[in-house]
């Protein structure tokens, strides 16, 4: 951590929240995200009387500052278990609860990163970046200082004014990880937020997201579809299979961190990547 | 282009050799007269705007409202729909006679029809722009835990702002049609007054020439709209 805080000066820009040398040297803390038995159903248009088990008696806990990826193919229910953390659709049975207390709507505690940005097509870098801020009634002139810290953070200092249209897909989604980080919560919820994004974009990203995280490890729950990415990112990586969806397998990741491209080269990250692709391709051919 | 369309309509009504027919010159000519001569012109339009404004600013805000809570509240759609429907569908000149018989040959009538021609075309298109708002960003506006009051003024009004303008510009253009419609079919009253008269005086060039200032007036009216929504909506161009 200390090489980090050091090179800020030049190359890094500021960490967002005071540096805490313990905490990242601090083991996991306890539970943070509690899933008991979870289930969802999808009831079918009015029309027909399909419905859709989505997720199926789902138990799962996520402690603090820890990074876990979900993956699992499509339709298996990713989007729809991190939707229900975030509080905005509720579940059928089981309990969800967020440090110990039961979700029931969104909160202050957790923030979210879309797969499709969500920026507001008509607010400028600054003002989609202070949004969380706003809806928070937090006064305008401390907002704006707060999103400029941010805005720094993820490499855009300079972008304050433009428009979102005027940025690459890359850039939207700093914004949308910026404008998560603002509100200085305890979870961030990441829905694919790079599979929008090209090859190359989206390992830069992956690299800033892992630098950004070093400075004060929020407790990650993270959807993707990459297997690099899951066992790149990740503390622990959540395999769910699909109809119903369920967690299949929960797979560990003792890689040593910070971890950058060079983790990818090692041995051990090929490893977990072919054991996470066997059992993924036993799925697929379900 | 337009000096090519100009050179045509001289040329064609000099041709034409029909007295209902004025040349673009002569057209030039009574609009001078109308503006500078007899000046009859702005009294004319005076009179016959007092109908526009306050029609079309009835109908604005009446129908901007309106149409905003409707795309938000199925139970408010559910109860206008047939209205709205009924507004849509029919011709609006069979109307022109009630609107009279209920309130006379007065600027009321004149109002009111104005609005009939208006209204439902702003309604329908604010209606359909807060139905267009990207579901995704009220989900993005929730998870930051936006109010209702947040999420109408953040992201549903905005994004259904492009909608609401093409809908108030279509309904100025109707409000223009209703405007000079009511005066050429039952009020003889401002700018329709003049058109009747000079067509029964045979004057093509001052009909021709009236014509154009109602044209011109709508486009500048158009121009205004567009000038507004670029102030207020800077993010649509
Ligand atoms: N709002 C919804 N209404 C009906 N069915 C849904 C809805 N959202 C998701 N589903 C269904 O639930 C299943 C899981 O969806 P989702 O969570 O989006 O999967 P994933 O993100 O893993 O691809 C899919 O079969 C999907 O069609
Ligand atoms: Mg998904």
């Amino acid at each position: 951590m200390t090489d980090v805080t050091a090179a800020s000066t030049e190359t890094q820009p500021p960490a967002p929240w005071p540096d805490d040398a313990s905490l990242a040297a601090a083991s996991h803390g306890g539970p943070m995200i509690e899933l008991r038995g979870v289930s969802k159903e999808f009831l079918g248009d009015r029309s027909s009387t399909t419905t859709t088990h989505a997720l199926d008696n789902i138990s799962l806990t996520v402690n603090e500052h820890e990074f876990i990826t979900v993956i699992g193919p499509s339709g298996c229910g990713k989007t729809t278990l991190l939707r229900i953390v975030a509080g905005l659709i509720p579940y059928d049975s089981g309990q969800v609860l967020v440090k110990g207390k039961p979700v029931t709507g969104p909160g202050p505690d957790r923030a979210v990163v879309f797969q499709s940005f969500a920026l507001l097509p008509w607010a400028t870098v600054l003002e989609n970046v202070a949004f969380g801020l706003e809806t928070r009634g937090i006064p305008r002139a401390e907002r704006e200082e707060q999103a400029r810290v941010l805005i720094k953070t993820v490499g855009l200092a300079g972008f304050e004014s433009r428009l979102p249209r005027h940025l690459s897909g890359g850039m939207q989604q700093r914004v949308g990880l910026a404008r998560a980080l603002a509100v200085n919560p305890d979870i961030l919820l990441m829905d694919e937020p790079f599979g929008a994004i090209d090859e190359q974009t989206r390992r830069i990203m992956q690299e800033e997201l892992l630098r950004i995280w070093g400075y004060r490890r929020k407790t990650v729950l993270f959807v993707t579809h990459s297997m690099e990415e899951a066992v790149l990112l990740a503390d622990r990586v959540i395999l769910m299979s699909p109809r119903p969806g369920r967690v299949h397998e929960i797979i560990d990741v003792p890689l040593p961190r910070p971890r950058g491209r060079e983790t990818e080269r090692t041995r051990e990250f090929t490893d977990i990547k072919e054991l996470l692709w066997d059992k993924l391709r036993v799925m697929q051919t379900v | 282009m337009l000096v090519a369309f100009l050179t045509f309509w001289e040329v064609a009504a000099r041709l034409a050799h029909n007295i209902g027919i004025a040349t673009f010159s002569d057209t030039m000519v009574a609009a001078w007269d109308l503006m500078f001569g007899n000046g009859r012109i702005w009294e004319a339009m005076l009179n016959s705007n007092a109908a526009l404004v306050l029609g079309f600013a009835i109908s604005a805000v009446t129908a901007v409202p309106l149409g905003l809570a409707a795309g938000r509240s199925r139970i408010l759609d559910r109860a206008l729909s047939p209205y709205t429907a009924i507004l849509l569908a029919i011709p609006v000149a069979p109307l022109v006679p009630i609107a009279i018989t209920a309130f006379g040959l007065s600027l009321a009538a004149r109002v009111s029809i104005v609005i009939l021609f208006a209204v439902i075309f702003i309604y329908v298109n604010t209606r359909a722009g807060v139905r267009s708002v990207d579901r995704r960003l009220v989900e993005m506006a929730h998870a930051f835990g936006a109010s209702e009051r947040t999420i109408w003024t953040k992201v549903v009004i905005p994004s259904a702002v492009p909608a609401m303008f093409a809908g108030l510009r279509i309904g100025l253009g109707r409000a223009l049609t209703g405007m000079v419609a009511v005066e050429l079919l039952l009020v003889a009253t401002g700018v329709g007054k003049l058109l009747l008269e000079y067509r029964d005086r045979l004057q093509p060039a001052y009909v021709f020439a009236t014509v154009l200032f109602v044209i011109a007036e709508a486009l500048l009216l158009l121009e205004l709209a567009r000038f507004i929504e670029r102030k207020v909506a800077p993010w649509n161009d």
